[in-house]
């Protein structure tokens, strides 16, 4: 933070520098030949949430008096993270997470890429982990499919 | 111009529309003249207007209304599995394969929670919830002292509670007998190794059959053979180390050596315990006589040791208990026909001790008389006679050999042999325990094994009347699984043998229910049962039964429904004739059945 001084009267200007996060530039996928296949998420863009498509995380702290926003972001995109990396490949679309009372439900769509033994296992350890991690009990639901759901080509 | 003109005549036919119907109902309908006045007041009944009472809510009440528009789905899966075709388990197979990877993963989570507990450490939850928080298997207590090596006593840390002694004693610290008789107790129950916690998935549910348990587990590092050197060195170190030992730590002592293997030194121990004159207790005699068939040959050697024994324990006035009495009956089994001979004269003395037998020693009784494979001839009266002590009393579990599982067993290994035992037997069981009870892994064999038993010979009547009690009540084990879990699953023999008894005992409807108890589970009845079903329908005369039977044969597409068919039109008047026929035809021009058949039939 940088800041100078314009008049002797106390009047401070602070700069703010980080890397360009272009507010038009997040979470679209821009027309290209053809050739890349996009899932329906993916096709809408961000100013189409609560008209086209629902949200990702659904929690009560943004409400009128409620807190801990900013940490269900952070566990959110922790949780992301962790579903990424521990189901790699497997997973055909983003991860919704709901809150539910002290309930945490991670919805996840999955392609059919490894045995249901398997999946089983690293449902149980994910449950596991995450409910110590988070101290509240977490499920997953979670939902096969076959290959990744094609909305549009782009 | 076109569309206006076709316009206004559209509009002038609907009010023309509308004016016919309003003519048509206005003859019924004078409201322009009346005016509310005029209107005659509302006919009162004679009877009071009540008024009723406010109702109120219960603070639930929309809660419940909502609860009561959802209801169990009798078609899902357990809850424990996801909701998905894919990850549904079909099979009781997959079941119990997808509920122990299930466990693993979580056994897997949990090793990293308890190897990495600092990153498990921040505390969300308001209250605290202890469970979910990493297990903390570090000692409170860090400086070295007495309360230190109780406190890791306590957590069964061996290693560490050894370690802690040697440092305490090179210290200078002396520690009183108690806590070093603990300390003995603990490396002799634990063998000198730390009770394994990582490797071993824990069943947690009842249906995960087939996997290890702790007793199991328990048993192979029993067998372990290097560990008794190990342990023997520790115990024996610490041993020599007291200053004046006294019965407890050579009752621990010997009880380890006797566990672990090492039985001539056992007896050498208790040498030593007697050459400084102290006195052994009961639990000490019941590890010798235990340990005495193992450094004898001969049996006659043996017996005359355990008699040794047990006169020594007379002398030193230590009274025997239920555990000695197993023991005793335990080593005789190996001891051979010295056992038979002698095992009665035992239990009479105890019993004048007034220690009464245990489900265990009826065990060890059968076990010394019935041997596997033996032939038995004359024998039956023990078993009438065990089974006459046995029949009306409820046991508890006092010895861990108690099992009525492996009595069970054992009766049911001795069971082919012998016929007049069965009546015997089906007293025991409908007069004993429920087999209900039965939390035991090997329950679904035991069931099934029970079901060929009774289902393979004819006997009278009221025999087979109480096979028949027997196998509904079995028949509802399989049915009832409270939270629709899997408790027994069906088999084919299992389901064929029930319907025979029933059959037997001419309960015709319960087994025609029985019957499509097959489809449900997916289950195919063999040739065998569907004839006997037919003869016994044949015998009552229920010609649409036995339609039903050749349609239901047909729909599991079984080569043998042409034969029952051809049975079926010759032995039954078709006196309803057409339909029972056309239906007999329809039945075997199926799509299913291979098409020369069918032909043949016609």
């Amino acid at each position: 933070i940088v800041s100078s001084q314009l008049f002797p009267a106390a009047c401070f200007r602070n700069i703010h520098c980080t890397a360009a996060c272009l507010k038009n530039r997040a979470a679209r996928i821009r027309v290209g030949k053809g050739d890349k296949s996009v899932t329906y998420e993916q096709a809408y863009h961000p100013h189409h949430i609560g008209h086209r498509k629902g949200w990702l995380s659904q929690h009560t702290s943004n409400l009128q008096g409620e807190d801990g926003a900013a940490e269900r972001v952070v566990e959110d995109v922790f949780i992301r993270r962790f579903m990424y990396g521990t189901f790699h490949g497997c997973l055909a679309d983003e991860v919704v997470i709901k809150r539910r009372g002290n309930l945490l439900v991670i919805c996840a769509v999955m392609i059919q890429k490894l045995l249901p033994s398997k999946f089983y296992f690293l449902i149980g350890y994910t449950e596991e982990l995450l409910s110590h991690f988070y101290k509240c009990p977490v499920k997953i639901e979670m939902q096969t499919v076959e290959e990744k759901v094609v909305y549009k080509y782009l | 111009m076109a569309s206006s003109c076709s316009l206004r005549h559209n509009v002038c036919k609907s009010s023309r529309i509308l004016r016919i119907h309003l003519q048509k109902s206005w003859p019924n309908r004078s409201f322009a003249l009346n005016s509310a006045a005029d209107q005659q007041p509302a006919v009162s009944s004679p009877e009071e207007i009540v008024i009723p009472r406010k109702k109120t809510w219960s603070k639930e009440a929309v809660l419940q209304a909502l609860a009561s528009t959802v209801k169990r789905d009798p078609t899902a899966s357990d809850s424990r599995f996801q909701d998905d075709p894919y990850l549904t388990p079909k099979t009781s197979s997959e079941f119990k394969l997808f509920s122990l990877s299930q466990e693993s993963g979580r056994n897997a989570a949990k090793y990293f929670i308890n190897t990495y507990p600092k990153y498990f450490q921040k505390d969300y939850a308001q209250p605290h919830i202890p469970c979910l928080m990493p297990e903390t298997l570090e000692a409170q207590i860090e400086e070295a002292s007495e309360a230190a090596l109780i406190e890791r006593i306590r957590m069964r840390r061996v290693k560490a509670a050894v370690d802690l002694y040697d440092q305490l004693l090179q210290a200078g610290t002396s520690v009183s007998l108690n806590v070093t008789n603990q300390l003995l107790d603990l490396i002799c129950f634990c063998g000198d190794h730390d009770l394994a916690r990582e490797n071993v998935p824990e069943q947690r549910n009842e249906e995960t059959v087939g996997w290890s348990h702790h007793k199991t587990m328990f048993k192979i590092g029993c067998l372990f053979l290097f560990f008794p050197l190990r342990e023997n060195n520790n115990a024996e170190r610490i041993f020599a180390l007291l200053s004046e030992p006294n019965t407890h730590s050579y009752s621990a002592l010997i009880r380890g050596m006797v566990k672990y293997g090492a039985y001539s030194k056992a007896f050498s121990t208790y040498t030593d315990m007697l050459n400084n004159r102290l006195k052994a207790d009961v639990h000490t005699f019941n590890a010798l006589i235990t340990a005495a068939p193992e450094v004898k040959e001969k049996y006659n050697e043996k017996w005359e040791l355990i008699v040794d024994l047990l006169k020594q324990m007379a002398e030193q006035k230590v009274k025997p208990n239920l555990l000695t009495l197993n023991a005793v009956l335990k080593a005789l089994r190996h001891c051979g026909t010295l056992g038979k001979s002698q095992a009665f004269p035992v239990i009479s003395e105890m019993k004048a001790l007034s220690i009464d037998p245990s489900l265990a020693s009826y065990n060890h009784l059968l076990a010394i008389f019935y041997k596997t494979g033996a032939p038995i001839q004359g024998q039956t009266d023990i078993l009438q006679e065990v089974m006459n002590e046995v029949s009306g009393k409820s046991f508890t579990a006092q010895d861990p050999d108690d099992g009525i599982c492996i009595s069970l067993q054992r009766l049911l290994c001795i069971y082919p042999i012998q016929n007049n035992g069965l009546k015997v037997y089906i007293f025991f069981m409908s007069s004993s325990t429920d087999i209900k009870q039965l939390g035991h892994a090997n329950r679904q064999n035991l069931v099934e094994e029970l079901l060929t038993l009774m289902a393979r010979e004819k006997h009278n009547q009221e025999v087979q009347e109480s096979f028949a009690e027997c196998a509904l009540d079995i028949k509802k084990i399989y049915d009832t699984g409270d939270r629709g879990k899997v408790l027994l699953s069906w088999t084919a023999g299992s389901l064929s043998d029930l319907i025979s008894v029933l059959l037997a005992a001419h309960r015709r409807q319960d087994a025609w229910e029985m019957l499509k108890l097959f489809k449900t589970h997916n289950r195919v009845p063999s040739e065998e049962l569907l004839n006997k079903f037919l003869t016994c329908v044949k015998e009552a005369g229920e010609v649409n039964q036995a339609v039903e039977l050749v349609q239901i044969s047909a729909g599991f597409c079984l080569p043998e429904t042409p034969k029952l068919i051809q049975r079926v039109q010759q032995e039954f008047e078709l006196t309803e004739g057409p339909k029972n026929a056309d239906e007999l035809k329809a039945t075997s021009k199926k799509p299913g059945l291979p098409y020369h058949l069918s032909s043949a039939t016609n």
